[in-house]
């Protein structure tokens, strides 16, 4: 019986290969308040209604890396389950303003993959889209995973 | 005793706008902060961040791990949490984040601290009151090693302006 699945090892993934995951999630208090204050972020503009009602966006805005946290997190099953180190992330982008109630869904391509001997890097973009299908998030992420052992499924 | 008048209370300022910044200044971001393993698994629970290493201990234990990995995402929000009034309080939205690189593993109990330089800084063609400016940002562990370090560009609001979303 194994901890992660048997289909998201290095060898699992091919570059062009595209990925609509699961689950999609409702950004309510508890993802865009709890953690934008967990990580001490100081800004009201996130958890403000009062403030922000008299602003013109009319309500709190979320907290751009919460969106990209929660895009990546419907992502991470797929793309880091296996992972031995999540590396780095590059060119993220916050294309539109995500407010409370909100749904954000994940998107994944391949862009590349790189043997490195003991596992390999892989490269993806994501994008995650709101309830109206529109993009809200997107941006690259390597990492390193685990390549499928001797004996294992 | 009556209720003083709350209108002549002065407000007690807090962030940086355009005009602060200058190329090449530094700042050390306030606080710092310790990451308890409530903190990790709070916030990989809620981020939906599936992958073992973050919150089963005997697992990462058999990866040579010497404790649960403390989600890189959460070292990466807290980074840029602790630098959010010296950088980008008052001054408008994010506009990229760019080459992050995670460093050393962050175990629980290990503490944060952060300092960010600015690298550039220009006038916005299509927004006159608001600036762009871009900090390059790096995140130590208590033994000074490197957690992470990345490039963060915003609008930043300049003083004239005050219809910005965090006006005050």
């Amino acid at each position: 019986m194994a901890l992660t699945s048997a289909n998201n090892y290095f060898e699992d993934f091919e570059v062009g290969q595209k990925i609509r995951h699961a689950r999609g999630t409702t950004i309510d208090e508890v993802e865009n308040q709890l953690l934008t204050k967990l990580v001490m972020n100081t800004a009201q503009g996130h958890w403000n209604e009062d403030s922000m009602s008299k602003s013109p966006y009319g309500q709190r805005l979320v907290f751009g890396f919460i969106t990209a946290s929660m895009v990546i997190g419907l992502a991470t099953q797929d793309t880091a389950e296996n992972a031995i180190k999540e590396l780095g992330l590059n060119n993220l982008k916050f294309k539109k303003p995500v407010f409370h109630g909100d749904t954000v869904y994940a998107y994944t391509q391949v862009l590349a993959k790189e043997d490195t001997g003991e596992g390999g890097v892989v490269t993806f973009k994501h994008w995650g889209l709101n309830q109206k299908k529109a993009v809200v998030f997107e941006g690259e992420r390597q990492v390193l995973i685990k390549k499928r052992g001797e004996g294992e499924a | 005793m009556s209720e003083p008048d709350f209108s002549t209370f002065p407000l007690w300022e807090r962030g940086n706008q355009f005009e602060d910044f200058e190329v090449d200044q530094v700042f050390e971001h306030h606080w710092g902060r310790t990451l308890t393993a409530g903190d990790a698994m709070l916030f990989s629970s809620i981020a939906l961040r599936y992958c073992p290493l973050y919150v089963n201990a005997e697992y990462a234990k058999s990866e040579g791990h010497r404790d649960r990995v403390v989600d890189p995402m959460l070292v990466l929000a807290t980074v840029i949490g602790l630098s959010v009034e010296d950088l980008s309080e008052v001054g408008g939205p994010f506009l990229g984040v760019n080459e992050v690189e995670f460093g050393a593993y962050v175990y629980p109990n290990d503490t944060i601290t952060c300092v960010s330089e600015v690298i550039d800084k220009r006038e916005s063609a299509s927004r006159p009151d608001t600036g762009i400016v871009t900090w390059g940002t790096c995140a130590k562990n208590q033994s000074g090693d490197v957690v992470v370090k990345y490039q963060r560009t915003n609008f930043v609001a300049k003083r004239s302006r005050h219809d910005g979303p965090h006006q005050r």
